[in-house]
């Protein structure tokens, strides 16, 4: 790794989709081994700066950089540092469980066997074993979400990116994902948070950055942010009508 | 240049054994196709059908044809379906998030055109024994052919496939383009027998130098000059090879 004191760092970037800007001059860093929640209402940016930073989206002006690699120009480099835990199941319908997973660590230049090792593990940690050999269909809505959790984690990257991993969960998966967040996030990864539940980044994040019209409007550690106030009434006062 | 061999050879395996494991609807189809087109056009109405001046029987005569024409489709088919469905159910993002760089991309999704199209091309030429002794008296240039002809319309193919919204713009090139250019390339007819006007208009028929050029190492005629066909197939190849990482690269209809 290039830099490794800066896991993320963006500067003045700036996306636009048509004549819409959905992110306007956006900068900020977040730390190796932060765990940062990235807040917004719906349509304020979020996702955009995670499709910017995973590469799923051009941006068309500024810089992003992942531990100190541009993820335009030296995008390979990058990419092998990120995992992204999407919002929608955008699985290939014709893999079983293992095989999807065995494919992915493959993608990151994972051997076969190794790959294989990975995926069991995995399955077997989100309690997803028994439905090693089925099709995503055959899966809940919350053993989907689990599975994401499992391809963004199969070549073990830097860097994990949450796009409202809890949203539609029931409480004991809820319970379940924060407490592997925070495992992970001792064990040293860098995570990436964006939520709509203030409790979930209240509790679990270190850093909190808040967006709204394509612009961050307050950012920080926690308590700076929170300065004896709640999560919601400080989201409230900085996303509510001007 | 290949940096993630590892990324490329998964790629590679899964668009191979995702056409596999449906060999039923991808690998046999058209080898029944070739053989009723034998059946009907090389025994039924081919014995009336004087080619000896050629020094071979019409069969003999369309059987490269024939077998361009399906590695055409096969390979089309392929990387369009493969690659329009990943973009539908938005999987492509798999690729698209891992390592490779976006010639290795290219390269992993043209493995399944080209593999289907080569399993094809050998099931057509083991039917064509079935009616018609067959040989290939230059194997290298059939080789050759196999692979530029593959790799063209397999980046074809996802060129069609990044191009398509929906499933009906998917099959519009093929049917309303390739099919008809297939058919007027010499398929089933020499272009010498054609009425000067369209003999002329055929030479700017791109299919007319592939199919050329696999009966030439099949049957050693072709009408125009081989290092013409080869020479041609061999930029269109790299052409379409090229315009496809570019696409990719750009992001084309792949990312927002």
């Amino acid at each position: 790794m290039r830099n490794s004191e800066i896991a993320i760092a963006l500067s003045k970037v700036t996306k636009f989709y048509q004549k819409f800007q959905a992110l306007d001059n956006v900068s900020f860093e977040v730390k190796r081994g932060d765990f940062f929640a990235f807040l917004g209402p719906n349509g304020a940016g979020k996702t955009t700066t995670i499709n910017c930073l995973t590469g799923l989206s051009n941006h068309q002006s500024g810089e992003i950089q992942v531990f100190g690699y541009d993820t335009t120009r030296e995008y390979i480099h990058s990419r092998r540092l990120i995992g992204l835990c999407s919002q929608e199941f955008n699985f290939d319908p014709f893999l079983t469980l293992h095989q999807l997973l065995v494919y992915q660590a493959g993608y990151f230049g994972i051997l076969p066997w190794e790959a294989a090792r990975r995926a069991d593990r995995l399955l077997e940690r989100f309690q997803l074993t028994e439905k090693r050999n089925c099709k995503h269909r055959a899966l809940s809505s919350g053993m989907k979400k689990r599975l994401l959790l499992c391809r963004a984690l199969i070549h073990d990257p830097e860097i994990l990116i949450l796009d409202e991993p809890t949203s539609g969960c029931d409480l004991e998966l809820k319970f379940l994902t924060w407490d592997y967040l925070t495992q992970l996030n001792k064990e040293g990864k860098t995570i990436f948070l964006t939520t709509h539940y203030m409790e979930e980044a209240e509790k679990l994040c270190k850093t909190i950055g808040i967006i709204n019209h394509g612009r961050i409007v307050r950012i920080g550690d926690k308590k700076s942010v929170l300065q004896d106030k709640s999560l919601e009434a400080v989201f409230l006062e900085v996303t509510g009508p001007e | 240049m290949i940096i993630n061999p590892v990324g490329t050879a998964s790629l590679s395996k899964r668009e191979i054994l995702r056409f596999l494991s449906v060999a039923s609807q991808t690998i046999f189809p058209p080898i029944v196709t070739s053989m009723l087109f034998m059946y009907i056009f090389g025994v039924a109405l081919g014995q009336r059908i004087d080619f000896s001046r050629m020094g071979m029987t019409y069969l003999q005569f369309i059987v490269p044809g024939i077998m361009t024409m399906h590695l055409i489709s096969s390979s089309y088919e392929n990387t369009s379906s493969s690659l329009f469905i990943a973009r539908w159910h938005n999987h492509i993002q798999e690729v698209l998030l891992a390592p490779l760089s976006y010639f290795e991309m290219v390269l992993g999704l043209l493995a399944g055109g080209v593999a289907r199209g080569f399993l094809v091309v050998c099931g057509v030429f083991l039917a064509a024994t079935i009616f018609v002794p067959v040989a290939i008296p230059h194997p290298v240039v059939l080789l050759y052919f196999i692979l530029s002809i593959s790799v063209i319309f397999a980046c074809a193919g996802m060129i069609g496939a990044l191009w398509a919204e929906d499933f009906s713009m998917l099959n519009l090139w093929h049917v309303y383009l390739i099919v008809p250019l297939i058919f007027m390339g010499g398929v089933f007819h020499p272009i010498e027998i054609l009425p000067r006007s369209i003999q002329i208009i055929s030479v700017f028929n791109p299919m007319y130098y592939l199919v050329n050029g696999m009966r030439y190492s099949m049957t050693g005629m072709t009408e125009v000059p081989l290092a013409q066909c080869v020479v041609f197939s061999f930029f269109m190849a790299l052409l379409f090879f090229f315009v496809t990482v570019y696409l990719f690269k750009i992001g084309y209809k792949l990312r927002t």
